[in-house]
């Protein structure tokens, strides 16, 4: 009995060691991924498509919210267990811990993409992430709220609102329709520049030494933006109260929502018992959006650093960028991309583009600051002293100009 | 057993939790500190700066506008709590009808985590969705910005905290009432004491052990509040319900600077400390009721 037992140990133990060569040839890649809509779902099935390829490779998606991604990968790359690979918002914030990309894919990599999103991966003349998908903020309209109040958006480009016939035209449709409020208008500080760039404004100066924000023309945005809320057309409850502006719109009780391209899918998907669509934004001195985007990089420390470059150039080549964009209703940063086939909304695609095509070129340079996600938040704050009336528009952006100044100040010692 | 493993012993007993106690406590709490006289941002290596983080801190006008408003709640939800606690575990002490029932209905908001507590207030108190302003507006009356105006909201989180805790010190005042013998009120009736003269010449004096613990713990636990508050109000309107450890986190993981979160987190230590002594300071000084 006891001879029986040590035999099939000897087997066991075999086997076992026969099959650790077969598990060791495998290399599994760690990906950090945060969805907005549907991406996630897409990423996976080109996941699957690359593993076809390279049997040899396995990646692993972490998925995270948004909002933990900053804290999530800070805490990896603190304990010195970064992943492969991760998709980011802000290179900058970063560039520190990533893998400089250039001598693996050449500076020239980033000639395919457009130009407006360079600055956001190449630092210190070092390429150090490749852009996935462009955004661009904008206004998303109930179509129901706005025919039952007769008003109808501007399709002309060349023929769109000022911000005053903006106000007016919403205040009738809460007027004339079942729409409680005007507007949602999301509780981020990258949401409100769009003021900014419409007034006139610029956040940073060109050489992103300093701020840039204490001009007559960020006053104007702050007063502007306390007007929509003393107006009531937008709800306080978002800025004051954190109320979710997606909810409020989705549930009907605002006749449109300042957001961006990426909630298309989440509306499509859950906006289904009214009509919505994509209005041309209003225009303050200029007409603007905001470009920001989403990047791959990987990491220094990175236990694969060749598989996972060698997976970013199969995820931001033409064929499967212009999938990843297609399905997820995003925008692609590949040159040779720029005409994709969606199945839905290709309207408001046209919209978000013509939008980008106008927008000043800060629109697109300050968010790649690398410091522009550590200062929004304080700045955000100073925009509810304001709405709240305890800064005049005057006194905020002369205050966002100071804690501004400071945070830049800090950093760059 | 010999002597030696007689010594050995009872150490080899406590060793493991000797043991997690250094590894998560004591040894993050000494990083900490050794962090506090740096400037790091977790991704690159941390620069030794000194005392700067400390001076700036107390230079901040943020950072004294943050303690004004954790101190205006401390000092609100610990006498709340207390008032509250000991009046529902005197209610329930009486023999009156359902006791039990009521007792594990009080208990049953301790039980519950806070972020439950905080997403379902909100949907109570929320502005657009919630109950309350709902029913105010059927009944035709103006809604009440709850979470949008700062003095309501201020008002709502202390409401929601001691709502949330009482039901835990209840318990524990049950426990000090059950213990204080029944002769003391008998002899004091046979002389004729009021209820309210049983109440103050005899209860809060022998309940002073047990008074204290609530203090404290209710003391510790309103400076330490953070989920509760960012669940319900995110600190806000603005910061108007930012508090102390809201402030580090945000310090810490949202503007990258982990030097200035753990300075802060010393300073906060350092206030607990001092008032969890003068707490025992008082009590000590009161002399135990009834030696």
């Amino acid at each position: 009995m006891k001879k029986q037992a040590a035999k099939l140990l000897i087997v066991l133990l075999v086997v076992s060691a026969l099959s650790i060569p077969a598990l060791a040839q495998k290399k599994v890649l760690d990906f950090l991924w945060f969805s907005d809509g549907v991406e996630g779902d897409v990423l996976k099935e080109i996941i699957a498509d690359y593993q076809k390829i390279r049997p040899d490779i396995e990646i692993n998606v972490i998925e995270t919210p948004f909002q933990d991604l900053r804290i999530r990968l800070q805490t990896m790359i603190a304990g010195g267990t970064p992943p492969d690979l991760s998709r980011l918002v802000n290179v900058g914030d970063f560039a520190p811990a990533l893998l400089d990309l250039t001598p693996y894919l050449g500076l020239e990599y980033i000639d395919d993409f457009v130009p407006s999103t360079h600055r956001n991966v190449i630092i210190d003349g070092k390429l150090m992430a490749v852009p996935v998908d462009v955004t661009a903020n904008g206004v998303i309209y109930n179509k129901d709220h706005f025919a039952q109040a007769g008003i109808e958006v501007p399709t002309n480009p060349e023929d769109v609102w000022s911000w005053d016939e903006f106000v007016e035209n919403l205040e009738i449709v809460v007027e004339k329709s079942s729409a409680r409020y005007g507007l949602a208008y999301d509780y981020t500080f990258h949401r409100w520049l769009t003021i900014l760039y419409q007034a006139g404004g610029k956040l940073f100066t060109d050489d992103w030494t300093a701020m840039a924000i204490n001009t007559p023309e960020g006053e104007r945005a702050i007063e502007f933006f306390v007007e929509l809320h003393d107006k009531e057309i937008i709800p306080r409850s978002i800025w004051l109260g954190g109320e979710n502006p997606n909810t409020l719109f989705r549930a009907g009780l605002t006749a449109a929502h300042w957001s961006g391209n990426w909630m298309l899918t989440n509306y499509r998907d859950n906006a289904t018992h009214f009509n919505w669509g994509v209005m041309y934004m209003p225009y303050g001195k200029v007409r603007s959006s905001v470009l920001g985007g989403k990047y791959v990089a990987s990491f220094k420390d990175s236990n694969h650093p060749e598989e996972a470059v060698e997976f970013i150039k199969y995820f931001t080549s033409t064929e499967v960028n212009a999938k990843f964009n297609e399905e997820s209703l995003f925008i692609s940063p590949r040159l040779d991309n720029a005409q994709l086939h969606y199945d839905f909304g290709a309207d408001m695609f046209e919209v978000f583009s013509r939008e980008l095509a106008v927008s000043p070129p800060h629109a697109g340079s300050d968010w790649a600051h690398p410091f522009a996600g550590r200062i929004g938040d304080d700045l955000r704050d100073i925009i509810v002293e304001a709405l709240q009336h305890k800064l005049t528009p005057k006194e905020a952006v002369e205050k966002m100009e100071q804690v501004g100044n400071r945070i830049l100040d800090d950093y760059m010692k | 057993m010999s002597d030696r493993k007689r010594l050995l012993t009872p150490y080899l007993f406590v060793l493991p939790n000797v043991l997690i106690f250094l590894i998560f406590v004591v040894f993050p709490a000494i990083y900490g500190l050794v962090l506090s006289f740096t400037k790091w941002d977790v991704i690159s290596d941390p620069v030794f700066v000194g005392l700067k983080n400390y001076i700036s801190i107390f230079s901040s006008e943020s950072f004294w506008d943050t303690t004004r408003k954790t101190f205006i709640y401390v000092f609100a939800v610990v006498p709340w709590t207390f008032v509250t606690s000991l009046a529902l575990a005197l209610l329930l002490d009486m023999k009156i009808r359902l006791r039990s029932v009521m007792r594990a209905l009080f208990y049953i908001p301790s039980m519950l985590s806070a972020v439950v507590i905080g997403v379902s207030w909100r949907w109570i108190l929320g502005d657009n969705f919630g109950v309350i302003n709902y029913l105010l507006e059927r009944a035709g009356f103006k809604s009440v910005g709850w979470l949008t105006t700062p003095s309501w909201t201020m008002f709502v989180v202390i409401l929601v905290s001691v709502w949330a805790r009482a039901g835990y010190y209840m318990v524990i005042f049950l426990a000090g009432l059950q213990s204080i013998s029944s002769v003391y009120y008998e002899a004091a009736r046979i002389d004729g004491a009021s209820v309210w003269q049983q109440f103050w010449q005899i209860t809060l004096p022998l309940l002073k052990p047990t008074s204290l613990v609530v203090v404290v713990l209710t003391g510790i636990e309103a400076f330490k509040v953070f989920d509760l508050i960012v669940v319900m109000t995110t600190g806000g309107p603005g910061k108007a319900t930012t508090f102390l450890v809201q402030d580090i986190y945000r310090w810490a993981f949202e503007r990258g600077d982990l030097g200035y979160a753990s300075a802060m987190s010393v300073v906060l230590l350092l206030i607990l400390g001092l008032l969890t002594a003068v707490q025992f300071g008082i009590a000590e000084r009161g002399g135990n009721a009834y030696e």
